[in-house]
Formats: structure tokens, C-alpha cells, sequence
């Protein structure tokens, strides 16, 4: 099995089977044709094409939405609400600006047609749809040259027999159709609308590029071999279903972090209590993603995308665009920013050798908690001289010396991680002091202690390969999808068999998607089904996911008195959405996050002596190869960890030893 | 307190208010608080002055300092004491925003204030929505001098019931109220654990180097405005009861870091409801110099020390009670900024837009549902914002005094008797230019049951002005479709409508930028057909 993660920068392969064990490598990414640096990458990996199943983690839809370069669309909506895509929630997304600027809409107006019909809320038809009307939009369609078709109607959620219509005949005169109750079955028009336009946007291009590469995989290799798509929910699809509902691997890169999150939650050291219970903090050149975990894949359906509603289904990461590359800048007020400007990969941080704005990364360097010989062992080295020159710069506008600057960066850059800890912990009610911090990506392992003592977080984790480890967690995706259906009734003992009669259609649906043809999965096992329902009090707009059973009342007014501080038994609850997740059992275990096998290319010293900057002075400080920490074995910070794809800085007061389960675990105290 | 501290704790007591909203609005039951997000949050010193806001509601955020302060004024508060207030004339802006506010202790010592404020769907008064066009105080509501509706973390039972005795859907009020303590809860004990790990050193220090920042500043900015002296005139529409056009002045003297605004020439208060109280005008004097500075002044009496106010007893912009004031926090205000900002236009023409829509476009639509039950539901509907020196004026958009969302037509008629039979942006509204203003929108309600409606919108008759040689933008229209007929409707308006009624409400255009070079039959779209027709 192999997993591929395609990023700005690299392109992260990791391979795994039982004969060969883990290996991983890094390609260069091709965005041209992103198809250039998997084929090359797995010639390096797998040159014999051994390995059946490819998991792909693909950005092809986000960078689609992101350069607004997609299919040509046309939306056809319910005459009097072709604006509903332009005016959004008709707020602006600074308060103090005197000339606020919105995102143009996805599509433009004239390529907004409206059709004569409408349905209320609980599914009455108030004017029918007429054959003759669709036909007509069809033909302009036509006229206007776009190949896609968004077809969304008002209160489609509650009544789906109008946009059924609208879509049979467009799926007949051949365009592609992406239909509001099929992409996201929930009300709220403005975010059904937009999920199903970026939908209509991304489809085409996703299903084109995957029918290629599928068959360009195939052709390399003698078994055949199978390709999976990974959605941004952390389940994989196969090509032709991930392509259907495109937007649904906008947030893919992230999925495979937290799904390997969760692999180590369940696999933790049996010593360690708050094993199950993570904060995966994934911290990378550009921005930083967090989420919170209890042994499952924490999903959230409230996100955005560029300034854009964005409610499929996707693991509840809480993202800051602040990174290793963040720049620190001095305002003119006096006061020290650092970010949301990025240096990216080009020219990327000072140290690099080319930038000019001094980053988070480079004040690392300086404070010692880099291997001053270069990242991925060395291969690539790094200008410290460039950096102090830029920081001796930045510091004297501050009045501070170039250390307590370069610390002070570290600590800005630290406030607004912390703050997206915070946004997933303690502002949804769980307090970060009963997890333990699951640091990765490649700068999670120098900010975590830090930012745990911040929290009052005990124990950070840091896996094996730290630097692939989002390619790592795709091994372990399984193969999901998740349904959605809004209801919007009280909730009672009568409501059951209508609830009931909706997550049978849903299971109904799953089976057909996820199995087609075939009369079981691969594994030869039923299909999983996990049942959830999103509550609220009656009267209140914002509902909470609870496990759909026998404890639904009593988990909700918990899960309230969790989030807001007070319950009510008293008041009415409304089922607003229903949920079902449905999965393949995976046939066999996937790989364990185990020590590397890959080994450096260059002799190194187990162990060398270097000196770091911490709380306003200069300490020795022990680098240390982790392929060479014995199991057991403590080291006291302050240390450096250095391994290929990442650094893990231990300050004084903390120490790290290998678990049975082969992470890194850093402790505070004794 | 060195710079690296400073910005921490300035970033976390920004988290704290936003933490507070997140828990308010999650946990509401108005669709105006919920859907529609009308409310702030903010925290204070002990003795008052602002520190942080949350980027809510600008004309709640600079009026809130007055509710602090009445708050305190009250009486001195224990732990677990929450006051509320909605009185304009001590501490309020209107009477619909509820303000609840709460001492923060850390172990004895009073260290906080933190309040939010939330727009009630209703709060009494003679009609459903409580933004009626009234002629006093009295009929808008029930007014609520500073009253502790929780002592020492349990509600005060009596006030309770007062208040819910006087107002229409009880338990949706009862329930927001719930929310809006549950808020302060959060907040103070985000507070308590800063305080825990900063020490209250720290937060002294904080105090001091925020003052200054604040001070140093707004001198800054107002140093950075060519010094003189510049005049502006706008009007209101009317006050809904034949006052005719209200005249709003302000002479803006800006020199040495300092500045005069004078509202001296603003029409006298009148008898009907656009009469905005001092706070609600101080507000608008503190946003539009906001707008000129990237930092993060909050409006206390550090950031206004170098501006002197003068706002004319018994006039529009500081009334003395017991004048009718609903639409003076929501129109009101929004002329003040049009008229400061035109000043300011006259020393600052490469930065300053022209008008924006410059009306909240208020709507109440309450009665009694087909099934019996009360309803009442308010909402504002965006328009078009102007355009500047750097470019196009957005459509279709909240601006200055303003930010609330749209609730979804789905959300609105599964909720209410409603249904919206057009949504649509008035193509062509904006004003002409070099940069043409955004549009205004058109919204068209259907009644399903009869019902009371209250109108209270601005531009319907004048226009927001253009700048540097552009046009204005169109002004709005109200109108009614009774059975085949268009009855036009004025800006302010009471009225009874029947089920199957429809109610259209149009709102402006911004103000055109700069003389326009090309011809202008070939800008900007025809305005097209109601989509309900008739």
C-alpha cells in the first residue's frame, strides 16, 4: 500500500507492506501535472509496482477554487433568488474598513438563470416546475458555452422532486451536474448553493485528472492497481464517486494528519492515560492545522473556504495561516507582528538563503534549535549569517537584544497557535489540560512544549516521521462516506419512524455508492453504519452532534451544559439534521507507527554537544539522532531530537524517551 | 511592559470577547441574535474603561462604555452580580439592546468588567418588534434603568418576571437572557484564569501601556489629517411624523493632534424616533476615525482625549428624555457618519469613500401566527456601499454603523408565516463615477397571515452623495402589493397587512467615486422586473 500527499513544496510518498516495512521518500511537487511527480515518486518507491493500492490526497480542488480556475458554470435557481450567491450573508469581513472588498461571487451573474417554481419549507409544491421552463435554461446553458451545471432550488432539502427533474434533463443533454440535495441535503440556501457551485466548479477537472492517472498507475504495473481518493471527512472513494463530489476533498491534505492522529491515539503507550485523548497539533511551512480527537475523527460540517461557506462533511480542523514561514515585522506603533504574511517556499525563510523577511523558522535557527548543519539531514543547508542580519535589524527597533527578539518571535507565533488550541479545546468546552499534544508536520516539534506548558498540557507526543506524517495517516483511511439529511421537526416518540425511514435511505444509498455491483465489500464484511443527529434547543439556530440512540435526550442537554455553560430539560428539542456514516471495515491492520527503517544517507555522531537560547540566556544544550534513542532510555532538556523530516526541541525542565509504540513522549517535571 | 508581553495579552483579552460572542450566539433563541448575529461583547477595566472588543456591531461596540459606566455608577457590584440596562438616557442607545453587564473578581479584588449587548426581538411597547414609530420613550417599550438581574450567580426572580410580564414571546426572551449571562460567565472566568497566569501586575502594566498606545494613537492619526477646519450637511429623511428633511452639521477642526467635532446646526430633537442619544453619536464620531487607523483603539477616554465633542442639548444627536429614540442608534447614526466622513472628504480626498446606503433599512413583522402562536420578527437589509478613491463600492453589503448577517429564506420560513418571494440586488443603483457605487438590494416578503409591520428607513428620499465628481447612488422605496395594486409606502411607517400582502423593500445605492470617463449609457445594468410581478 502506498500513500501520496501532494503539497506546495513536496509531494510525500510513504509505502508500507509487511515484507518491505515502512519506507518514505520526497518529490518535488509538479503543479503543472501534478500527475509528473507521483509517477516519478512511485518509480522511486515501488519500482516493481508491487503494491495494489494507491491512497492519494489530492489538492487538485482546493488549488481549482483557489486560482478560480475551474469549469465553466452555469446555475440554474429558483426564479427571485439568482442573487443569493452574490449577496451571501450580505456582511463584511472587517468592521473598521472604509472600503470593504468581497470575494467575487463563483459564478457571475449572468451565468445565474432563473426558473419559474417553488416549494416551501415542508416540501409543498407552491408552483410547479414546468419541462418546457428547464429545457429554455438548458438552451441558454448552451448559448453561454459552460460545460457544468449547478442545479440549486429553494427548500430542495425538503422536497427534492423539482431539482430531480432539472437534473435528469441536464444529465441528458450531457453536462455535468452537480444537484444541491445530492451535494449537501441541508437548509440554509446560501451555503447548500455555494457547496454545490464549488461542487460544479471542481467536478469536471477532478474526474478528468483522475481518469488519467488511474489509468496511467495502472498501465505502469502488472497486478493492477487500485486507486483511492481521500476526502476531506478522512475516508477514501474511488476515483469515479471522489470525482462526482469533488468538493468533498477540498480539505484531503489535513484528513490524512488526523487520520493518523487517531491511529496513534488508539496505539498508545499502555502508560500513558491521556493516550487516547489528542490535540493533533500539525504546524507546517505556511499554516497550521489543529483538531481534537478522543479516538475518532473529529468532523465538523460548519467550515469555510476563502471567505466562502464550505458544510461537507470534513475533519474539525481549526486552521491559522501561520507557520515556520510566518514573517515578523515591527508596525509602526512599536509593536511586534508576525504573520499572516508568509514567506512560503519561495523565497521562503531568510535562512534559506534567498528571503528577505525574517520568519519564525529563522528565529528558530538563532536561538540554537536547528541543527545548524541543515534540514533533511544536512541535504539542505541553511544562512545563519543571512538571518542574524536581518534579525540584529528588527531587534534594535524594538530595543531588545537579538536573542530576547528572535524569543519574543517565537512567542507571538506561539499566542496564535495557542489560540487555535484554544478554538478547538476550551471554546468548545474541553479542557486541553486532560489531552496530550500530538505534535507533527515540520515545525510542530520545536513550538510543542512551549505551547503545552502554555495550556497546561502534561504529555506531547511526537510520531515516528513527523514530517510525512499526513501521507502516513492515509494508510489508514478507510473506505467512508457520510450522509447527510435535514429534518427540522421536534423531536418525540413519534418522530422515530420518520427518522428510521431516513437512515434507511441513507444506508441504501451508501450500499449502492460504496458497493456498486459487488454483494459485499472487499473485506467481504457488511458495510459499517454510524448513526448521528445534530439537536438543538427549539427556537435556537445552532445545533449539537450527538450519537443518534438510546441517549440521545441526555447527551445532548450534556453536551449543552459542555458548550454553553447551561442546560434546559425543560424546553423542547428539534432534530435538525440527521447523519450516517458508512464504512468498510478495513480486512487487516494497518501499519503501526513504528521506529523509522529509514536511515540517514550520512554517518552522523549518535550524539553532539550545541548550545540554545532559552528564557534570556545561552545553555548547553544535547543533540541527540533518534534513530539512536534506546527504548526507555530518558533525555533531559534542554535537547535537540533530529531526525529527517523534522527537529523536536525539549527546553529545560522537560525529557523525552521512546515509547513502546515507538513516539517520541516529552514530559514536563521529573 | 516590553512589546512581546504586551501583544500576548492584547491578543488574549481579544480571544476572550470573541469566546464570549461564540457562546452567545450559539446559545440564543431570536433569530436576530443567532441568525443574524446583532450583538457585542467587550471587556472593560474596573474602573470602566474599555480594553478589548470582539469586531461585532460598531454602534453597539462605542456606545457600551456608557452602560459600563451607569453599571458602576449603580452601585458597587459583588461576584456573581450581573446588571441590565436598555435606558438611552443612562447608559442604553435603544431600547431593544439589551446590555448585561458583570463585575469579574479574582479572589476579592475587582479586576474586570465585562458586558454584552444583544438586540431583542422585542422588549413591549405598542408594537411587535418594539421599533415602532413612536412619539415617546414610553411607547417604544419597557425601560430598564441598571437593575441587577443576577445576584451572586442566582437570578434575581422578581426582575424576571417584571420584565417578562412586559414583553412578547417570553420564553424566547427568557432564553436569550440565559445566554447573555452564560457570555459574561465565560468571559470572567477566561478573565480569572489570565489573571492566574499574568498576576495582576501584569494587568496593571497592560493598563497603563494600552492607555498610552490608545492616546499616542489617535494623536497620531488626527496628526496625520491636514490641519483646518471642515463643514458638511446631510439630512434625514424625516421623523415619520411630518417633520419634513432634519438638517445633520458637523464642523470637523482638526490641528496639532487634536480635533473639534461640532454638531452645532443639527436640526433640534423632534417628536418622532430618529432622535439618537449622546452615546449612539459619540459612537459614530469614534468609528469614522477608526476607520483611518489600522490599530486596535477601542473607544475609551484615552482614545477620545484629543477629541472634543460638542453635541447641542435637546438636539438630534443628544436629546433630552423622554424623546423617542429606536431609530436613532440604527439611522440616525448612520448620517452622522456620512456627514463626518464628508468632512473629513474635504481634508482627506484620496482616502475618503462617498456615501454608503446609509440606512439600516429596519423591518418588524409580528402578529399572531395561523397556528396562535406570537411571533415577532426584526431583521435590516444591507445596501449598496460608496466608492473610493481604490476602487468600486461593494454591493449588497452591511456598512459603517452595522454588520449583521442575513437570516436564510429557509431559516426565515420555516421559523415564521413568511415567505421571500424576491432577493435580488437593484443592479444600477450605485451612483455613477470613475468608481461606481454598489448596488442596493430588493427583498419581498409575503404575508401568510395578517400582520403588524413597522418600517424604519433612511434614503428614501435623498441620496447618498458622490465624491470628487461622482454620482449618487438611487434612493430606496417601500411599497406594498395589495391584490394588483402598487401602494407605495413612506420611509417610516405603522400599518396593519393581510395575508397575502406583499411588502418590497428597496434599498439605496452608494455614492459614485470620480468623474466618470466613459459614456455613461454604458455602465451599470437596468434595474429588472419584480419577480413576483403583478
Amino acid at each position: 500500500m502506498i500513500a501520496i500527499d501532494t503539497g506546495g513544496t513536496f509531494t510525500d510518498f510513504v509505502r508500507w507492506s509487511e515484507s518491505t516495512g515502512l519506507r518514505i521518500h520526497k518529490e518535488r511537487s509538479t503543479p503543472d501535472d501534478p500527475a509528473a511527480s507521483i509517477l516519478q515518486g512511485l518509480a522511486v518507491l515501488d519500482p516493481e509496482g508491487e503494491e495494489p493500492v494507491v491512497v492519494y490526497g489530492t489538492t487538485l480542488a482546493t488549488n481549482a477554487l483557489l486560482t478560480r480556475s475551474g469549469a465553466n458554470v452555469c446555475v440554474l435557481t429558483t426564479a427571485g433568488f439568482e442573487d443569493v450567491l452574490e449577496i451571501g450573508r450580505q456582511a463584511r469581513p472587517r468592521l473598521y474598513d472604509l472600503h470593504p472588498v468581497r470575494p467575487a461571487p463563483l459564478v457571475p451573474a449572468d451565468r445565474r438563470l432563473g426558473v419559474d417554481e417553488r416549494i416551501d419549507t415542508a416540501g409543498k409544491v407552491l408552483r410547479p416546475l414546468r419541462r418546457a421552463e428547464v429545457e429554455r435554461a438548458l438552451d441558454r446553458v448552451k448559448t453561454l458555452g459552460a460545460d457544468s451545471v449547478a442545479v440549486c432550488l429553494l427548500n430542495a432539502f425538503a422536497s427534492p422532486r423539482h431539482e430531480r427533474m432539472a437534473a435528469r434533463l441536464a444529465r441528458a443533454r450531457g453536462f455535468d451536474t452537480s444537484v444541491s440535495h445530492e451535494v449537501l441535503n441541508e437548509f440554509r440556501e446560501y451555503d447548500r448553493f455555494t457547496a454545490t457551485v464549488m461542487n460544479a466548479f471542481t467536478s469536471p477537472l477532478l474526474g478528468r485528472f483522475l481518469a488519467r492517472l488511474e489509468r496511467a498507475i495502472a498501465g505502469a504495473t502488472r497486478p493492477r492497481r487500485r486507486l483511492w481518493v481521500i476526502q476531506s471527512d478522512g475516508g477514501m472513494l474511488p476515483p469515479a464517486l471522489a470525482a462526482r463530489f469533488a468538493v468533498r476533498t477540498v480539505l484531503s491534505g489535513p484528513a490524512g494528519g488526523v487520520t493518523g492522529a487517531v491511529q496513534v491515539a488508539r496505539r498508545a503507550d499502555s502508560t500513558g492515560r491521556a493516550g487516547r485523548r489528542l490535540i493533533a497539533f500539525d504546524m507546517g511551512g505556511t499554516s497550521t492545522d489543529v483538531s481534537l480527537t478522543t479516538g475518532s475523527v473529529p468532523l465538523m460540517t460548519e467550515g469555510s473556504f476563502e471567505g466562502f461557506p464550505l458544510r461537507v462533511p470534513m475533519v474539525d480542523v481549526h486552521s491559522v495561516g501561520a507557520g515556520g514561514g510566518s514573517i515578523a515585522r515591527v508596525g509602526a506603533d512599536g509593536r511586534l507582528r508576525v504573520g499572516p504574511e508568509s514567506a512560503g517556499a519561495d523565497p521562503g525563510p531568510a535562512c534559506y538563503g534567498r528571503g528577505e523577511e525574517l520568519t519564525v523558522t529563522d528565529a528558530n535557527l538563532l536561538l540554537g534549535r536547528l541543527d545548524p548543519r541543515g534540514l533533511l539531514d544536512g541535504t539542505c543547508p541553511l544562512d545563519a549569517a543571512r538571518a542574524a542580519r536581518l534579525l540584529a535589524r528588527l531587534a534594535r527597533k524594538l530595543g531588545l537584544s537579538p536573542e530576547a527578539a528572535a524569543e519574543g518571535i517565537v512567542r507571538v507565533a506561539n499566542a496564535r497557535m495557542e489560540a487555535a488550541i484554544r478554538a478547538v479545546s476550551i471554546e468548545r468546552g474541553h479542557d486541553p489540560r486532560g489531552f496530550a499534544l500530538l505534535a507533527f508536520g515540520g515545525c510542530g516539534g520545536l513550538h510543542a512544549c512551549a505551547l503545552a506548558s502554555a495550556l497546561g498540557i502534561r504529555d506531547v507526543l511526537v510520531p515516528p516521521h513527523p514530517g510525512v506524517f499526513s501521507a502516513f495517516g492515509m494508510l489508514h483511511a478507510p473506505v467512508s462516506r457520510t450522509y447527510s439529511e435535514s429534518v427540522l421537526a421536534p423531536w418525540g416518540p413519534g418522530l422515530a419512524p420518520r427518522t428510521e425511514a431516513s437512515f434507511r435511505a441513507m444506508e441504501t444509498r451508501a450500499r449502492a455508492e460504496l458497493l456498486g455491483r459487488r454483494a459485499s465489500t472487499v473485506a467481504g464484511r457488511e458495510l459499517r453504519f454510524e448513526r448521528g443527529a445534530d439537536l438543538r434547543y427549539q427556537g435556537q439556530s445552532f445545533e449539537l452532534a450527538v450519537p443518534y440512540g438510546a441517549r440521545l435526550e441526555r447527551d445532548f442537554h450534556a453536551a449543552h451544559r459542555r458548550a454553553y455553560g447551561y442546560a434546559d430539560p425543560a424546553r423542547p428539542i428539534e432534530v435538525v439534521t440527521l447523519r450516517l456514516r458508512a464504512s468498510e471495515p478495513r480486512a487487516k491492520a494497518g501499519p503501526r507507527p513504528a521506529a523509522p527503517t529509514h536511515r540517514p544517507r550520512t554517518a552522523r555522531h549518535a550524539e553532539a554537544a550545541g548550545r540554545v537560547y532559552e528564557s534570556g540566556r545561552w545553555r548547553p544544550c544535547l543533540h541527540i539522532r533518534r534513530e539512536t534513542m534506546p527504548n526507555g532510555r530518558r533525555v533531559a532538556g534542554p535537547a535537540l531530537v533530529l531526525e529527517y523530516s523534522a527537529t523536536t526541541y525539549l527546553p529545560a525542565g522537560w525529557n523525552a524517551r521512546i515509547d513502546t509504540a515507538g513516539n517520541l513522549r516529552l514530559r514536563e517535571g521529573k | 511592559m516590553n512589546p512581546i508581553d504586551f501583544e500576548l495579552l492584547h491578543q488574549q483579552l481579544g480571544s476572550v470577547c470573541q469566546e464570549m460572542g461564540r457562546a452567545l450566539q450559539r446559545s440564543a433563541f431570536s433569530p436576530n441574535i443567532k441568525e443574524r448575529c446583532d450583538f457585542s461583547c467587550a471587556v472593560f477595566s474596573r474602573d470602566g474603561e474599555m480594553l478589548a472588543q470582539a469586531e461585532h456591531i460598531p454602534v453597539h461596540l462605542g456606545a457600551m462604555p456608557a452602560s459600563v459606566r451607569a453599571a458602576i455608577r449603580r452601585g458597587p457590584l459583588g461576584p456573581g452580580d450581573a446588571v441590565l440596562l436598555n435606558d438611552p438616557f443612562h447608559g442604553g442607545s435603544h431600547l431593544p439592546d439589551l446590555t448585561l453587564v458583570s463585575p469579574v473578581f479574582v479572589g476579592k479584588r475587582l479586576l474586570f468588567h465585562v458586558a454584552n449587548r444583544a438586540h431583542h426581538a422585542d422588549v413591549g411597547g405598542m408594537a411587535p418588534g418594539s421599533m415602532p414609530l413612536a412619539t415617546e420613550l414610553y411607547q417604544e417599550g419597557l425601560r430598564i434603568p441598571p437593575v441587577l438581574l443576577y445576584r451572586r450567580g442566582r437570578p434575581e426572580r422578581d426582575v424576571f418576571s417584571l420584565f417578562l410580564a412586559n414583553v412578547r414571546g417570553r420564553a424566547e426572551r427568557e432564553g436569550d437572557l440565559r445566554a447573555q449571562f452564560a457570555a459574561n460567565l465565560l468571559g470572567a472566568a477566561r478573565l480569572r484564569e489570565l489573571a492566574g497566569r499574568w498576576g495582576g501586575a501584569a494587568f496593571a502594566a497592560y493598563g497603563r501601556a494600552f492607555a498610552r498606545l490608545c492616546g499616542t494613537s489617535m494623536r497620531r492619526l488626527l496628526a496625520a489629517i491636514p490641519a483646518g477646519s471642515y463643514a458638511f450637511a446631510d439630512a434625514l429623511d424625516g421623523d415619520g411624523t411630518g417633520s419634513g428633511r432634519l438638517p445633520v452639521r458637523a464642523r470637523v477642526t482638526v490641528g496639532r493632534g487634536r480635533a473639534h467635532v461640532d454638531f452645532t446646526g443639527t436640526a433640534p430633537q423632534v417628536r418622532g424616533c430618529v432622535n439618537a442619544p449622546a452615546p449612539v453619536a459619540l459612537s459614530a464620531v469614534f468609528y469614522v476615525f477608526r476607520c483611518l487607523t489600522d490599530e486596535p483603539l477601542v473607544l475609551n477616554r484615552w482614545t477620545m482625549a484629543p477629541i472634543r465633542v460638542t453635541l447641542p442639548e435637546g438636539s438630534l444627536v443628544n436629546p433630552r428624555p423622554p424623546a423617542a429614540v429606536c431609530g436613532g442608534n440604527v439611522e440616525t447614526s448612520q448620517r452622522i457618519v456620512d456627514v463626518l466622513l464628508g468632512a473629513l472628504s474635504r481634508a482627506l480626498p484620496g482616502r475618503i469613500p462617498a456615501a454608503s446606503s446609509g440606512s439600516m433599512t429596519n423591518v418588524v413583522i409580528g402578529g399572531t401566527d395561523p397556528a396562535g402562536r406570537p411571533f415577532s420578527y426584526y431583521e435590516t437589509v444591507a445596501g449598496g456601499a460608496g466608492a473610493g478613491p481604490a476602487g468600486a463600492g461593494a454591493s449588497a453589503l452591511q456598512t459603517h454603523m452595522t454588520n449583521t448577517f442575513n437570516t436564510p429564506a429557509e431559516a426565515l420560513e420555516h421559523a415564521y408565516p413568511l415567505e421571500i418571494v424576491d432577493y435580488a440586488i437593484r443592479r444600477g443603483t450605485g451612483g455613477a463615477g470613475r468608481h461606481r457605487g454598489g448596488d442596493g438590494v430588493l427583498r419581498a416578503y409575503k404575508l401568510l397571515c395578517d400582520a403588524r409591520v413597522s418600517l424604519l428607513t433612511e434614503r428614501r428620499e435623498s441620496r447618498p452623495y458622490g465624491l470628487a465628481g461622482g454620482g449618487p447612488g438611487a434612493p430606496g422605496r417601500n411599497m406594498l402589493l395589495r391584490g394588483g395594486e402598487r401602494i407605495p409606502l413612506p420611509s417610516k411607517a405603522n400599518l396593519d397587512v393581510r395575508a397575502g400582502d406583499v411588502l418590497v423593500l428597496e434599498t439605496s445605492g452608494g455614492g459614485g467615486w470620480g468623474r466618470e470617463r466613459r459614456n455613461p449609457k454604458s455602465q451599470g445594468r437596468r434595474e429588472r422586473d419584480l419577480v413576483i410581478g403583478l
